[in-house]
Formats: structure tokens, C-alpha cells, sequence
């Protein structure tokens, strides 16, 4: 099975500093795989690399046969590949429906035509639906989050990338939106890839890790054996001694 | 009654009463007043309809507004040619340079897009004393002929065109194409994650804003009966963005409204002439600190409030 | 070619006055102050008050007059400006507002016509083959004295880091306790002060009328565009750029050439490099 993000060597710096560098991996159809890393990782922007908001220096990404390198961001979102913020950043002073009914009019789904309709039920699948009408500048944050995801999908994405998608939210919030990703990756037949430094709910969430740190691949593996791999416990908790001693 | 069906309404309502206002006040005067007050409508809310609505504030509308007055002049003066071809020709003048700065400064953040339109419509200005020969420099271009021969038939086809546009304006307005335009208003990033091409809306938006204001400003010249660099102003940008934060913006009528509120102000202040820009500036003042969402509109939405 | 070389510096060092304190304000308080040019006006017409109604001497004239605008500055950030902050548009026409409202306060008080200031200096120089009045070698060299206490004020004083750090991160700065609001209001004050110094400075050789203002505004303006909105460096080199291209273009071609190159080179920097030459957003 040909996958269906291939990154190979992807590279950017700013100034002197490497935020991403030497990066390659591949997503297969239908996974879920979580980016782990400490704060400044460069996870977000590999982010920002893959979906055209900023340029790579080199290196390649090739999406459904697409290379990614050099598109706008519009363009890759009109290929099959949707993102949600980590702060996300609404249209303020419309309403929730009409938050998700902009993204209706992507070229890739104008032809589906009814976008208030559209937006309603996307509103409704991730449990929005009561809210269509309010000033969206009223959402509570754990909703904006789903907004997020509503504005995503309705762009009919192959390959959605969460940006820490439970970040800020409290205790009881996080277990429900972990199950509204796993619904939405079945129901939509999803491929995910997020980030995320919740590690609980991320452990149960994900089929593979990969571990970042100062913009470059550590670790790639399944949650169980990423979690006791010593780089990654190296760049979370400090050297192996450090977290002998609280073992 | 819905919100649309109350808004149309109380449209017909208002382009009755302007049609009126001719037979009323009979004086020619008071139709020249009204018939350069409806220009100024077509401006505000060509300008409303880009920059209202997308928040990206364009400060050199002017220059829409001189290349279609000057299309105007070229082709009556100049060329001799029949004054209707004025009226089909300035749009698409006003088009091709809102395409040519467009494309550069629409992708431009913040106040810089503001700044790079108020610098062309400066640059035209310069260059229409500069090059005094073709242009008639700081005097302008005179002895265009009138359209129509009567003041007041003229008065009513700038009314048709201006209540033609508007009603286009609006309509588009409402459409998806206005939610995108607000959309943009809210967050350029977001918009581009939900697959929105940004800078088309813009530029298209940025040409159908032209286009009105160039119609406008050939109606303008036609009624003046001469055209000169003070068209290209800053000071006209700013007149014409105060008339649009009076209205309120945003709402396409509401500039309209206050294009006619601040040019029948401005000519019934004529007699105290040093007093007349104190008020101007005093109305400014009053609407920043006390009226943010401006006059009109809000004044309007009371109104329908009470219908529906 | 010498007559070029020294006018251009006069002019260049008026420019960078009026520049300067303009990215001042902007790279600190985030205002495009229009209000500027009145400044500059302002200090002008209170010289020529000053001198022909109360017979004050000239330079005590001329310190009073100052001062008095600096004050005005801090006054209209503080009670006009501050409550409009949240929007930029807002701010933009209020000191619109006030740009407006003096030049007619101007025009009401002391009628149109051009007003006489007296030179401080009553001398002409004969400077490497050139002629030169006194007053306009004393404005080139007043200029460089105010700018370069500008300077040292902003690196050396805790004031002047205070502003310099505001500049930079105006929430960060709070958290530091520097009240940035309080900063808002002395930046707005010195750079209306530093206009006045200009004002006064050409008083003597320029057209004192209740318009004065406008085209300076317009200088200011394109000169920080060029070099970079809040970059003081960039203001000082595009205060020289414009300053000495002017007078090259209004000796060598004409002087309604000259006019437009202000403005075409804002239209130029924005559509090449927009940040200016030497801009970034905040910090000088």
C-alpha cells in the first residue's frame, strides 16, 4: 500500500536556527500517528512546512502523489489535507454555523452545494449543533476546538493534522473529544497524524509515535516501546538518571 | 416579517424619497447638491463593499475615483467622443488600475496595503500636474459636456446607477462571496486553512469596488463639467472613508446614507464656511468616542427591529 | 554641485527630525500620529506668536515654544488617543481629528496670509564657495544636537530604556513594572517636541501658513515607510535619501519632479520590500 504522506529530508531554519531538520517519514492510509516532543521540537512547524504556511528550504513532501512543496496554503487544502490551529483563531463576529459554512465553499466541495446545510450536520457530528447560532466569539474554548475540527472536515480532508487538540482543555474534556477523533476516523475514513503533549490519552489515541526533539526524528514506534526509548525520556525528563531516580 | 423582505422595503422606501426630493425642492441648486451627494454614495459604498467588509482599509480610493473622471475628460475632451462612452469606459479604466496595484499590495499585512493605495492615488496626483500637457495640470481638464441636457434628468440617472449598484453591491453582499469577504475580515490564516483562494476574494472584490467608484467618478466629471488633480486626493480617500464610518461598516447602505447625511451637512454649513470643517470634525470626534458602530446602519436595525 | 551638498544636508537634517520622532512614536506607542504636521506648524506660529505679540526674545521664544507643544503632545495622547486604542483606524482619524482642527484653529487666529519670523541668526555664510544664511546652519546643526541627544537619551538614561524596552514588548514591559502607558504619552510628548524644534528651526526660511503641516506629515511619512516604521536608524538614512533627492531632482529636473518622489518611494519600498529598509515590526 502506497502511502499517503511521504516526507523525505524536510529542512528549514530561521537565522541560524534549525527549527526542522533532515526530516523523513511516511503515513499509510487509515493510521493515526501521534508527533511527540518537548516545547520547541519544531512539531508545529513541520506543521506549518507541510501545509504551505511557511517554505520549506528543501526536502520533499509528496501527499496522494502531490508534491506539497511550493503550494499555497489554500491549494493543499484543496488537495485533501486539512489542519486545525493550536490557538485557533475563529471568524469573529459571525456565527458558529457560519464559521464552518466559509469552509463549504473550498473548491474541493463547492460542487456539493447546500453549505449552510452542510455546515448544520457537520456542526451536529461533532456535537456542535446546538450552538449553530450563537456569535462564535461566545464559544467556550473546549467547543472552539470542535469548531476546529467541524471547519476541517467540512473541506472533506484524506488526511487531517491536529495541532494539539486537547491542549487547555480540562480533565472532563479531553476523554469526549479523544472519542469524537477516534468516531471521526472511522465514520470518514480519516488518515490523522497530531500533535500532542497530553500523554495519556495520546498513548491510547495513536497507532505509531514519532518523537521529536530540536527539529529533528529521535524515535519512531508504538506508544509502549517509545516510552521507555532513552532519547525520549532524555529530552522529557532529562538524562536516564534523572528518571531512574523517580522510577 | 423576515430580516430581507424589511430591508428591501425600507430600500424602496429610501430610493422613493430621494426620487422625490427634486419635486419637492424644485431649485437646480438642490438637485446639483443631491446629484454630487449621490457620487459620493456610489464611492462610499463601492468602498464599503471591499474594504468594509474584508477590514483590509484601502486609503487610496481616490485613485479609482480620478482614473474614471479622467477617462471621462480624455475621451470628451481630448478625443471629442459622445459623453455615454464615458459611463462604460471609466470602469474599465478604474478596473485595469485597481488591477495593476492590486496585484502587489493586496498581499501586503496591516496598515501597508492602506499605505501603498494612499501612496498611487499621491503618485497619480503628481503625475497629472507633472504631465500638464496631456492632463491640463493643476487646472485640470475643462468643457466636458453634460450627458443629459437637464439637471434633472441627470439627477435621476445618477440615482438609477447609483440604486442599480447598490442593489448589486448588496446582493453580493449577502451571497456566500460576502461571507467569504468577512471571513477574510476575521482571519486571513483560518480562511486559507478552509481552502479559500484569500487573494482572489480580494482582488476580485478590489475590482468590483473600482469599477463602481470609476463609474462614479465619470458621472461626477459629467456633472462638474471638468475634472482636475484634486480628484486623486488623500483628502477625498478620508472624506469618503468618514462618510463610511458614519453609515457604519459594513452595510453597504449605511455609507450611502452617510455620503448624503455629510454632503447635505457640509452645504447647509456653506454660510458659516470657516465654522463648516469644525463640524465636520466635531461629527468625526462624536462617532469615534460615542457611535464606534457609526450612525446609520445601527439606526436602521433599530428600525427593522421594530418590524420583525 | 557644493550648493547641493549643503542644502541637501539642511533639508536631510529637517527630515530626520520630523522622521525620527514619527517612527518614535509608531515603533513605541503603535500610533500613525497625523497629528505631526500640526505639530511642526505649531511650533512655528508659536515662535512668530511669541516674538511679534508678547516681544519675547527670539530664543526664549523658541524654548517656551517648544515645550508648550511637547505638553500638547503628551495631552492629546492622553485624552484623545488612549481611549481609541483598541482600534488602529480609530486612532488614525482621531489625530486626523486634531490635524483638522488646529489648522483651522490656526487659520481662525491668524488669518491665511504668510507669517514673518524673524531669523534667529540674521547672517549669510559663505561656505566652501556657497552661499548660506546663518539661520538655515544653525537648523542643519541644531538637528544633528537634538538627534544626537535623542540618542543618547534613549541608550543611556533608564527613561530611555524604558521606552526602548516598550518598544519591544509593551506586555512584557509591564510585567517588568514600566507603565507603558505612561511611556505612550512621553513618547507622543518628545516627539511632538522634536516637530517643534523643526517648526522653530525653519520658521525663518519657510512659509508660515496654517497648512504648514501637511506636506512635512507626507515627508515624514514616506521616509519611515522607506526605512522601516519604528526603525530609528532607517528614519535618519531615509531622512538623507529623500532629503538629497529632492534637492537633486529640484535643481537638476524641476521641482514638481521633486514632489513626487516622496511619495513614489513609498510606493516603491511597499511593493518591494515592505518592511522598509531597515524595519522590522517593533524594535529600533
Amino acid at each position: 500500500m502506497t502511502a499517503l504522506l511521504q516526507v523525505k529530508g524536510l529542512n528549514k531554519h530561521f537565522g541560524g536556527l534549525y527549527a526542522v531538520r533532515d526530516v523523513s517519514f511516511d503515513l499509510q492510509p487509515g493510521s493515526i500517528t501521534g508527533i511527540l516532543g518537548p516545547n520547541g521540537a519544531g512539531k508545529t512547524t513541520m506543521f506549518n512546512l507541510l501545509t504551505g504556511f511557511i517554505r520549506a528550504d528543501s526536502g520533499s513532501a509528496l501527499f496522494d502523489g502531490h508534491s506539497l512543496v511550493g503550494l499555497a496554503p489554500h491549494q493543499i487544502v484543496n488537495l485533501g489535507l486539512a489542519r486545525t490551529f493550536q490557538l485557533a483563531r475563529p471568524f469573529s463576529g459571525m456565527s458558529v454555523v457560519e464559521n464552518v459554512e466559509v469552509a463549504c465553499h473550498a473548491q474541493r466541495v463547492r460542487h456539493f452545494g447546500m453549505p449552510r446545510k452542510r455546515a448544520h450536520a457537520l456542526l451536529e457530528q461533532v456535537g456542535l449543533g446546538g450552538q449553530a447560532e450563537f456569535e462564535v466569539d461566545v464559544l467556550p474554548y473546549g467547543d472552539l476546538r470542535r469548531l476546529e475540527i467541524a471547519r476541517a472536515l467540512a473541506t472533506k480532508p484524506k488526511l487531517l493534522l491536529l495541532d494539539e487538540p486537547f491542549a487547555g482543555l480540562g480533565a472532563g474534556e479531553v476523554g469526549p473529544l479523544a472519542d469524537l477523533i477516534r468516531t471521526l476516523h472511522k465514520s470518514e475514513g480519516l488518515t490523522i497524524l497530531l500533535i500532542e503533549h497530553k500523554l495519556r490519552e495520546f498513548m491510547q489515541l495513536v497507532h505509531e509515535i514519532i518523537a521529536m526533539d530540536f527539529g529533528e526524528i529521535v524515535a519512531v514506534g508504538t506508544p509502549t516501546k517509545i516510552v521507555r526509548h532513552p532519547r525520549v525520556i532524555e529530552a522529557y525528563l532529562g538524562t536516564q538518571d534523572l528518571a531512574l531516580d523517580m522510577a | 416579517m423576515n430580516i430581507l423582505k424589511v430591508d428591501w422595503i425600507g430600500a424602496l422606501f429610501a430610493l422613493a424619497a430621494l426620487a422625490a426630493i427634486p419635486l419637492v425642492f424644485g431649485s437646480s441648486y438642490i438637485i446639483g447638491v443631491m446629484t454630487v451627494a449621490l457620487c459620493y454614495g456610489m464611492w462610499a459604498a463601492s468602498w464599503d463593499f471591499m474594504s468594509g467588509l474584508t477590514g483590509r482599509e484601502n486609503f487610496g480610493h481616490s485613485l479609482f475615483i480620478g482614473a474614471g473622471a479622467y477617462t471621462a475628460g480624455f475621451l470628451n475632451v481630448n478625443f471629442g467622443a459622445n459623453p455615454w462612452w464615458s459611463l462604460l469606459a471609466a470602469p474599465v479604466v478604474a478596473v485595469l488600475f485597481s488591477l495593476l496595484m492590486g496585484f502587489p499590495t493586496l498581499r501586503l499585512r496591516g496598515p501597508y496595503f492602506a499605505l501603498a493605495m494612499l501612496s498611487a492615488s499621491a503618485v497619480m496626483q503628481n503625475l497629472t500636474i507633472i504631465f500638464s500637457g496631456y492632463t491640463g495640470g493643476q487646472d485640470g481638464l475643462n468643457g466636458l459636456f453634460p450627458i443629459l441636457d437637464s439637471t434633472l434628468a441627470y439627477y435621476y440617472l445618477t440615482l438609477g446607477l447609483l440604486a442599480a449598484s447598490a442593489v448589486v453591491l448588496k446582493l453580493v453582499a449577502n451571497s456566500s462571496w460576502g461571507l467569504v469577504l468577512r471571513a477574510i475580515r476575521g482571519d486571513e490564516a483560518t480562511c486559507q486553512a478552509a481552502g479559500i483562494n484569500v487573494n482572489f476574494y480580494k482582488i476580485v472584490s478590489l475590482v468590483i469596488s473600482a469599477a463602481i467608484a470609476g463609474l462614479g467618478g465619470a458621472l461626477y466629471a459629467h456633472y462638474q463639467l471638468q475634472v482636475g488633480p484634486d480628484l486623486f486626493t488623500v483628502v477625498l480617500s478620508i472624506n469618503i472613508i468618514i462618510m463610511v464610518y458614519v453609515g457604519g461598516m459594513g452595510s453597504i447602505y449605511g455609507p450611502i446614507g452617510g455620503a448624503l447625511l455629510l454632503n447635505v451637512l457640509t452645504e447647509t454649513l456653506r454660510g458659516l464656511s470657516e465654522y463648516r470643517l469644525w463640524v465636520y470634525t466635531l461629527v468625526l470626534v462624536i462617532i469615534l468616542f460615542f457611535l464606534p458602530q457609526g450612525a446609520i446602519a445601527p439606526l436602521w436595525r433599530r428600525i427593522r427591529f421594530m418590524f420583525t | 554641485m557644493l550648493q547641493i551638498l549643503i542644502y541637501g544636508a539642511v533639508i536631510s537634517a529637517i527630515y530626520a527630525l520630523l522622521a525620527v520622532g514619527f517612527t518614535l512614536v509608531f515603533g513605541v506607542a503603535r500610533i500613525l500620529n497625523l497629528a505631526h504636521g500640526s505639530f511642526y506648524a505649531l511650533g512655528a506660529y508659536g515662535v512668530y506668536a511669541l516674538t511679534a505679540n508678547l516681544h519675547l526674545p527670539l530664543w526664549l521664544a523658541a524654548i517656551i515654544s517648544v515645550l508648550v507643544v511637547g505638553v500638547f503632545g503628551v495631552l492629546v495622547e492622553r485624552i484623545l488617543v488612549r481611549p481609541l486604542r483598541r482600534s488602529m483606524l480609530a486612532v488614525l482619524l482621531i489625530t486626523l481629528a486634531v490635524a483638522l482642527m488646529i489648522e483651522q484653529i490656526l487659520l481662525l487666529i491668524f488669518g491665511s496670509e504668510a507669517r514673518n519670523v524673524p531669523s534667529l541668526v540674521d547672517t549669510t555664510h559663505h561656505l566652501v564657495g556657497v552661499d548660506i544664511s546663518g539661520q538655515r546652519l544653525l537648523a542643519l546643526a541644531s538637528s544633528i544636537i537634538v538627534l544626537a541627544g535623542l540618542w543618547f537619551f534613549l541608550q543611556f538614561t533608564r527613561l530611555g530604556s524604558a521606552i526602548l524596552a516598550v518598544s519591544q514588548d509593551a506586555e512584557a514591559a509591564q510585567y517588568m513594572g514600566i507603565p507603558s502607558d505612561r511611556m505612550y504619552s512621553i513618547v507622543m510628548g518628545v516627539s511632538a517636541g522634536m516637530a517643534a524644534v523643526a517648526g522653530v528651526l525653519v520658521a525663518p526660511f519657510q512659509t508660515v501658513i496654517p497648512g504648514m503641516g501637511l506636506l512635512p506629515l507626507v515627508k515624514a511619512f514616506a521616509i519611515v515607510v522607506v526605512g522601516g516604521l519604528g526603525s530609528i536608524a532607517g528614519s535618519i538614512v531615509g531622512a538623507l535619501l529623500l532629503g538629497y533627492s529632492e534637492t537633486i531632482i529640484a535643481f537638476k529636473v524641476s521641482i514638481e519632479w521633486s514632489q513626487i518622489v516622496s511619495v513614489a518611494a513609498v510606493l516603491v519600498t511597499l511593493v518591494l520590500r515592505p518592511a522598509g529598509f531597515f524595519g522590522k515590526r517593533a524594535a529600533f
